[in-house]
């Protein structure tokens, strides 16, 4: 049973910041798909503030060489977006693996990111290209790098006054990506495993590799030092398994050593095998 | 002719409009709505119980416990061993304590989880193997619920007479039934002051009995109606809503409505039960069976429900669709502190199939021989004895459904690493095992000169109705279908036994054209056939008035032997073959089924769509049980994480119907409802094997299960 709550729907987003703001107890909906399931749980919010129909917080916007996504955007939308598909394939894909085509409907990125999920698919892909959020409030409006926003699983430092302005990405161009993931069944699954990754190479070198990992450590993360290691690597079976090597050694690093990973692991090393070797 | 026609179902319309009442869509004025308050614990006496803030609760108009209840606190359908609602101790997590009544669902809802509970808990017995040897008895007469044997022949000598013998452990576990509908119903007082409850439900007679025993009043002050049921798969043979429904409305004399949510649902309701198999197989060089020794335990949970049924048909069945000359199998259901198992589609069979068509394709294996050519090799034919020695006489057209894949399995070609072809065949005795299971029904004329037959056939979306009707326009010689169904209501049919055991279309259907011959001979008698219309048949039967005629069909069976379960537990056999393609990532540990050729022996296909929704439905049911579905008790919550196969799990599925007629069966028919299922799961492991080399014996086999195997194997070869 949802508990009962007073829902009002925004038409712009300084009267979405207004209501968040003066409010007792608010939350912001935009599809709903993670929120009316913890409230059915028995999480109580006094006011709902519903954005998913604020011009301001829909669609994707090219601006002085970056992406500029909407946080009420779906995934569906962007799934199928054509600045996404070209510019951040990765994301396009992992839009298009989430839930099932109603949640895709429903659910939006900004949701997506907010709820922080450490099996969230949009996440990985948003890392790999390096995303910024703008987070506002009535008063106040301030820039936070995605990785630092997640904070722990399902908690972010978004404040309570706060809604996401907006989201930023670098385009890659050039770029070998992608989105691999691995679900229980063909969909309408949580994921198990999802690796975005996106590739530069020329001549056998590998020139750049961004690599994003979830569902495997508290928050999706970039293996850095990898990273490191790859650029500029000669592309050959030394260079990959010493990239794996290094991959799995940072995930224990982080989490210790979990019951999924007899399972997360193995899968990982041959998903970054196929990745890797292109 | 209707028979082996597509004629349109008849709920099709209502069904697709939306105008058909489902259990969930019942209402009444004044309604008042219940909900139940259960167990949060295993195993546990209850010391206490507060309702005080429930109680207190605006809306709530009273709470029943056990105390309430004017009859008998048992139910079960082949023991009475399961309370309605707990006397003093629960048994297992999700069992009933109090009926909370309310004006609303949402203050019945709220008044339960209001209700405060004190247990001590008592050991609990999580595990079957725990069960056998446990100091602490769930019931006072042990914990081993029921010990079935088959013995034929003497396999000492025949695991002697062997070149191979193959034997291996196999393992299942519980399936929820998941059906669209969750558990529902709405009861009330009829003018004359009678109980009726209308539910969600695969036998109403049943129900009545039940309901009559529980309030102390005679099956007759007690009506019960089936709603348009969406699904059942066993799940609603046994009590669910009903008796809590019929308790309420006894004592608070107003209409009250319950429904499952599908927590609730997947929490309390019975599952398919897991078994636990060690399987010996013997074969000569030639391919040709010897010896088969099975050893099977099973996890019925704390009450009987079917545990018994599946005991026995696990039991009867565990040879599968072949001659085997020398057979012993022990079959023994424990009692634990697990959710209740009950009846779920095949009774046990699917689980045998697993371990009996994995050990046939080892075997194959072993010998250098096709699995195809094996299978052939030792298939039930006209003649054959079964492994309780019964010979079968009549329709056994196992060798025509394998001739049927075989130009495919022949042809089958892999497309690439990852990518494996597997059999699965099956045979299933149709109704219930070695005892009586009658139907009847019947049949009369109405004033506008239409014939009006009455059955107490549950359609639960399989399509009873529809063929029920097919066959009796055909008895009848009809070219048009006049006929009004009155259906689903003991008021006004007579008993035709359960939706269940595959058993409708050949019992039930016999029990129409039982009845059918009667109105014929009626018919002729007044000259119906040469011309005159039923309309004046009825004007002219006058005061005396047409009368009505009752069909009968009780299959003949014989009780199994008490020691060796030889004799003739069925009438009839259904058989089947399903070939399945899978692929499988090495990296990911996902199978995905491509393709399923599926051949079923169904007698007589008496409405050709629904054998193939059947068929289908069963494939999706067994790439379910095959490769994902696992219910983990107090894990299991909701479908966020017990995981059903989608549509975009479901591959091409080709059914291939085979007609061997079936002399004692209406036109020839059998059944198809289980047998669509069984062998799927089966075909599925075996394709895994043919694509990776990896023999997985214990179901789900789910991505982290087949992955984690494929990297043992690597390492034993490594």
């Amino acid at each position: 049973m949802l508990p009962k709550f007073v829902s009002v729907i925004a038409r712009a987003k300084d009267e979405a910041l207004s209501w968040l703001s003066s409010l007792e107890n608010p939350k912001i909906i935009a599809g709903g798909t993670d929120l009316m399931v913890k409230m059915r749980a028995g999480k109580h919010y006094s006011h709902v503030i519903d954005v998913a129909g604020v011009p301001e917080l829909l669609g994707v916007t090219e601006k002085d060489g970056k992406l500029f996504i909407g946080p009420a955007t779906t995934h569906a939308r962007l799934s199928s977006e054509g600045s996404i598909v070209r510019n951040a394939r990765s994301l396009a894909l992992a839009c298009g693996l989430v839930g099932s085509p109603q949640i895709r409907n429903m659910g939006t990125i900004g949701g997506n990111l907010a709820n922080a999920s450490p099996a969230a698919d949009s996440i990985p892909p948003l890392l790999v290209h390096d995303a910024v959020v703008t987070l506002e409030s009535r008063d106040a409006s301030r820039k936070v790098p995605l990785e630092e926003a997640i904070v722990a699983p399902y908690v972010t430092s978004i404040d309570g006054k706060e809604l996401i302005g907006s989201i930023e990405i670098s385009p890659l161009r050039g770029y070998r990506e992608g989105y691999r993931r691995v679900a229980k069944r063909a969909t309408w699954a949580i994921s198990r495993l999802g690796v975005a990754f996106a590739i530069r190479e020329e001549n056998g070198m590998f020139l750049d590799a961004k690599l994003a990992i979830g569902s495997c450590t508290p928050m999706p993360f970039r293996p850095r030092k990898v990273e490191d290691l790859l650029k500029g690597a000669p592309k050959n079976e030394a260079t990959i398994s010493d990239a794996i090597r290094m991959t799995l050694e940072e995930i224990k690093l982080i989490s210790g050593i979990r019951p999924s990973y007899a399972y997360k692991l193995p899968v990982l090393k041959g998903i970054l095998e196929e990745v890797l070797r292109g | 002719m209707f028979i082996g026609q597509d004629i349109t179902r008849v709920d099709a319309l209502d069904k697709v409009l939306g105008t058909a009442a489902f259990a969930h869509d019942l209402k009444k004025n004044n309604m008042l709505f219940a909900c139940v308050v259960r167990s949060s614990r295993p195993h546990a006496v209850i010391k206490r119980i507060d309702v005080s803030a429930a109680r207190a609760l605006e809306g709530v108009v009273t709470i029943l416990s056990h105390e309430d209840i004017p009859g008998e606190n048992l139910f079960g359908a082949i023991k009475k061993d399961q309370p309605f609602l707990a006397a003093g101790r629960v048994r297992y997590k999700g069992e009933a304590i109090l009926v909370v009544v309310a004006t609303t669902e949402e203050a019945a809802r709220r008044a339960a989880d209001l209700v405060s509970i004190e247990y001590e808990d008592l050991g609990n017995i999580s595990d079957p193997f725990i069960s056998i040897q446990s100091p602490v008895l769930i019931h006072d007469g042990g914990n081993l619920l029921s010990h079935r044997k088959v013995v034929k022949g003497d396999v000492a000598k025949g695991f002697e007479s062997s070149d191979v013998i193959v034997e291996n452990a196999y393992s299942t576990t519980w399936i929820d039934h998941a059906y669209m509908e969750t558990e529902a119903g709405l009861a009330y007082l009829d003018d004359r002051g009678r109980v009726v409850v209308a539910s969600s439900t695969q036998n109403i007679h049943y129900k009545m009995k039940e309901i009559s025993r529980l309030l102390a009043i005679p099956p007759e002050e007690v009506r019960v109606v089936q709603a348009t049921t969406g699904g059942g798969f066993g799940g609603k043979l046994d009590v669910t809503v009903e008796g809590y429904l019929a308790l309420a409305v006894w004592h608070t004399k107003r209409p009250v409505f319950m429904r499952y949510t599908r927590e609730e649902s997947l929490l309390a309701q019975t599952k398919r039960h897991p078994l636990y198999i060690v399987y010996k197989t013997g074969a000569r060089k030639d391919g040709s069976l010897t010896a088969v020794e099975v050893n099977i335990v099973g996890d019925t949970g704390p009450y009987n429900s079917y545990g018994e049924t599946v005991c026995l048909r696990a039991a009867v069945h565990a040879t599968g669709p072949y001659e085997v000359p020398n057979v012993l199998v022990n079959s023994r259901m424990f009692y634990t502190n697990n959710p209740v198992s009950g009846a779920m589609r095949g009774f046990g069979v699917p689980q045998l199939a697993l371990a009996h068509e994995s050990q046939l394709d080892e075997i194959a294996g072993l010998i250098g021989m096709d699995p195809l050519d094996i299978r052939m090799k030792n298939a039930l034919k006209r003649g054959s004895l079964t492994a309780t020695s019964q010979a079968l006489n009549h329709s056994a057209g196992l060798l025509e459904t394998l001739k049927a894949v075989e130009p495919f399995w022949r042809e089958r070609r892999k497309e690439g690493p990852g990518s494996g072809f597997g059999l699965g065949c099956m045979y299933y005795g149709i109704g219930n095992t070695g005892i009586s299971n009658p139907s009847s029904c019947y049949l009369t004329l109405t004033p506008e000169g239409r014939v009006e037959m009455h059955s107490g056939v549950c359609d639960i979306g399989q399509g009873s109705d529809t063929v029920l009707l097919q066959i009796l326009c055909d008895a009848l010689g009809m070219e048009e279908m006049g006929i009004d169904l009155v259906r689903g209501d003991t008021d006004t049919s007579y008993d035709a036994g359960s939706t269940s055991a595959s058993r409708q279309t050949y019992i039930s259907g016999m029990a129409v054209c039982n009845a059918a011959q009667k109105l014929k001979k009626y018919l002729k008698e007044h000259g119906h056939y040469d011309g005159k219309p039923l309309k004046e048949i009825y004007r002219d039967a006058g005061d005396k008035g047409v009368p009505i005629f009752e069909g009968h069909f009780d299959p003949p069976t014989t009780a199994p032997d008490p020691e060796t379960s030889q004799g003739a537990p069925y009438a009839t056999y259904a058989f089947a073959t399903h070939m399945t393609q899978v692929d499988v990532d090495e990296v990911t540990g996902v199978c995905k089924v491509i393709k399923v050729h599926a051949a079923h022996d169904v007698g007589r296909a008496i409405n050709v769509s629904s054998v193939r929704g059947q068929i289908y439905g069963g494939v999706a049911m067994g790439i379910g049980l095959a490769l994902m579905e696992e219910f983990i008790p107090g894990k299991s919550g909701s479908f966020d994480n017990y995981y059903l196969p989608t549509s975009m799990d479901m591959p091409e599925v080709e059914a291939m119907i085979v007609e061997d007629r079936e002399p004692t069966g209406p036109f020839g028919a059998k059944g198809v409802g289980e047998p669509a299922l069984i062998p799927q799961a089966a075909a599925i492991v075996n394709a895994i094997k043919d694509a990776t080399g990896v023999r997985m014996r214990q179901l789900p086999c789910d991505i982290e299960r087949l992955k984690l195997a494929l990297e043992k194997d690597k390492e034993n070869k490594g």
